[in-house]
């Protein structure tokens, strides 16, 4: 009997007994569907985790240098860090490390009060030089950027981020407004390009940008930094570049072992790999939930197939009479509960995907089909079909024809 | 031609508790090539088990069975299904038609085994043959007994087999359908075809031209039978071989 008709076969005794194989369908859809659906779900925060984090560094492909030991945590501010970072230590990385191709330096704090006439709001300031933007992938959708000028010049102009322009500048122009910074005006010459949510939904846009010289001369008068961002000509070379680096800011700080170093060398990558681990946990209990699925639809399959070849030893012993052999039933038993899970598997993946769709839409992640996941649960879903339906095929190939026959 | 040549058969069954039951005990006989042959006996007396060994359903306990010339008791289980589907054709009884399926697809079913495909037009032909033309696509609970015997017969006929097994074909209809199932199958007789027929009930019997009588698994008679036209002269010693 060849394969098509052992199809037709199996599609037409699904056909003959609807509810039955309705429920071995649904046996294997429910799981497959809570496996598309957490995957889906899963995978879209972990997109979207990854997403926030890049919006918030704003690019992988940089060397990260912040002042104080591997211990310091949070983000760096004036107010926290040690003051062992300086200028001077930015200027000697731009000139002694060979893969430099643009360095960035920054002063940042927190919380500082800002007042526009009679609005005020909290926002954090960063005094960043001239490539910083630019690195980073930040960019002005009004006026311009902080330029090379403004850091030479010690410029008192901010460009402020979406968040700042909405709290104080409602419905006005911001442009040429002067603002005040802990008292002290400056004048609006931009307004970032919003990032989007960071780490946690947390807006990335409440900022202020101003010239670093401007914010260490003229607001914070600190001469020390809270980080230097260096971008290589070759981001494959990081490790090379981060050793460099640590000898030369070892030797210019004086540290010799076993003193710690007094700065801190990283790379937004390793940060994501921590990200990609918690997606790889998440994978692992998917691997759970898939194997629960797995193990309720295969024995839905396998019950209610045992329940059929019970009830259809009269249909098996025609069929042996007429010529079928045992391998002829065994094949029409398994191409049953095969197709049925096959079909039970599409079902499920159609409804995962739209249970994954409503979740999505609620929590505002983005879409996500996973193609690779969809077609191997079908596959899956195939096999739990063969696999659950081994032992009821058998018993129907072995069904005595001449017992079956007489009752 | 010997069509079926058995010596010495033998076939004992194992009851649930162990305790053999011979139901056949020592049969010798040949069928030829084109006989009609009833095969006759008291309830128990062994005929199902003897057309379950003819018909490759089941293997006797000793002794040999010749299908043709060749040795088929020794064949495994699949040669002798490749031996049902292309060689036998069975009727029931109780028809064994699949429920919930058309005539049509019914009189198919043997075709699905052989490998090749499926000629649909040979199993409307077959059903216009046996007379249910129209009832093709009618599902089998739509059909009569007697409408259902012929589906069995028309389906028996699908692998144009040369030996056809009935086990008591008529037992389940009244008198004008066992009739109309009796003609087609000495019709089919008159083709050449080989028909090994059990039954009961003497006027079915009276169709075949040779009457095996068993009893307790031996054979006790084997005698030929008159044309129908005969058969008023002939009832009464059938009857006292019956009735002994
Ligand atoms: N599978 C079996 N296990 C045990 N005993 C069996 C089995 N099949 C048949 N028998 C016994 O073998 C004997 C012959 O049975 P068989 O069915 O061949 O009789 P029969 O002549 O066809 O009877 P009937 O006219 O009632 O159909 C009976 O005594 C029966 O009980
Ligand atoms: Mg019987």
């Amino acid at each position: 009997m060849n394969a098509l008709t052992t199809l037709r076969i199996a599609l037409r005794a699904i056909l003959r007994s609807p509810l039955r194989s309705l429920l071995m369908l649904l046996g294997v859809a429910v799981g497959i569907a809570a496996l598309i659906a957490i995957a889906s779900v899963g995978e879209a925060t972990r997109r979207e985790t990854l997403e926030q984090f890049k919006r918030m560094v704003g690019t992988f492909d940089v060397v990260n240098i912040s002042p104080g030991g591997a211990r310091t945590r949070g983000m760096p501010s004036l107010t926290t860090v040690e003051p062992t970072l300086t200028f001077a230590d930015a200027e000697a990385i731009r000139g002694g490390i060979p893969n430099v191709r643009r360095l960035a330096t920054e002063q940042s704090a927190f919380d500082i009060d800002i007042q526009y006439r009679d609005r005020t709001a909290t926002s954090s300031v960063w005094g960043v030089s001239a490539d910083w933007m630019d690195i980073r992938g930040d960019e002005a959708t009004v006026g311009r950027g902080i330029s090379a000028e403004d850091n030479a010049s010690v410029a008192r102009v901010v460009v402020i981020g979406p968040d700042v322009r909405t709290a104080l500048f409602p419905d006005e122009d911001p442009i040429g407004k002067t603002l005040r910074i802990a008292e002290v005006p400056f004048e609006v010459v931009g307004v970032l390009a919003p990032r989007g949510a960071g780490p946690g939904g947390s807006s990335l846009d409440n900022l202020m940008l101003m010239p670093v010289t401007t914010a260490s001369k003229r607001l914070f008068n600190r001469d020390y930094l809270t980080g230097v961002t260096v971008q290589l000509q070759d981001p494959s070379k990081f490790d090379a570049a981060r050793d460099a680096i640590t000898i030369l800011l070892r030797e210019r700080h004086g540290i010799i072992p076993p003193v710690e170093d007094n700065f801190t060398i990283s790379n937004p990558r390793a940060a994501v790999e921590s990200v990609e681990a918690v997606g790889s946990t998440l994978s692992s209990i998917l691997t759970g939930v898939g194997a629960i699925a797995t193990l309720i639809g295969g024995v839905v399959i396998m019950t209610l197939m045992l329940m059929a070849v019970a009830e259809r030893r009269r249909e098996i012993g025609v069929r042996r009479a007429l010529g079928a052999t045992q391998r002829d039933v065994l094949r029409q038993f398994l191409a049953e509960s095969a197709v049925i899970a096959c079909l039970g598997g599409i079902l499920g993946v159609v409804a995962g995907v739209a249970i994954a769709a409503v979740v999505a839409a609620q929590r505002n992640l983005p879409p996500v089909l996973l193609w690779q996941v969809m077609l191997g649960a079908v596959g899956v879903s195939a096999l739990i079909g063969i696999v659950f339906g081994l032992q009821p095929a058998w018993r129907a190939a072995r069904v005595d024809p001449i017992e079956a026959l007489r009752a | 031609m010997k069509m079926i040549s058995v010596e010495h058969l033998a076939k004992t069954y194992q009851r649930g508790d162990g305790t053999p039951v011979p139901a056949l005990r020592d049969l010798t006989f040949d069928i030829e090539a084109g006989e009609f042959v009833t095969v006759r006996g008291a309830s128990g007396s062994g005929k199902s088990s003897l057309l379950n060994i003819i018909g490759c359903l089941d293997t006797p306990t000793s002794g040999t069975y010749r299908l043709a010339g060749e040795d088929v008791s020794r064949w495994t289980d699949e040669q002798r299904s490749h031996l049902r589907n292309q060689r036998i054709g069975f009727v029931f009884q109780s028809f064994n038609l699949l429920p919930r399926t058309t005539a049509l697809e019914n009189v198919e079913l043997p075709a699905l085994y052989t490998g090749g495909p499926v000629d649909r037009g040979r199993a409307r032909e077959l059903l216009g043959r046996v007379g249910l033309k129209d009832r093709a696509d009618h599902y089998i609970s739509e059909l009569s007994g007697g409408e259902q015997q012929r589906v069995a017969l028309a389906r028996a006929l699908m692998n144009d087999p040369p030996l056809l097994l009935a086990d008591e074909p008529t037992g389940n209809l009244d008198s004008a359908s066992g009739e109309a199932v009796m003609e087609l199958l000495t019709e089919l007789n008159r083709e050449g075809r080989t028909v090994v027929l059990v039954t009961h009930d003497e006027r079915t019997a009276s169709y075949a031209r040779r009457e095996l009588l068993i009893r307790d698994g031996l054979l006790a008679s084997d005698r030929p039978l008159g044309q129908a036209t005969e058969e008023a002269g002939r009832r009464p010693a059938l009857t006292m071989v019956v009735g002994r």
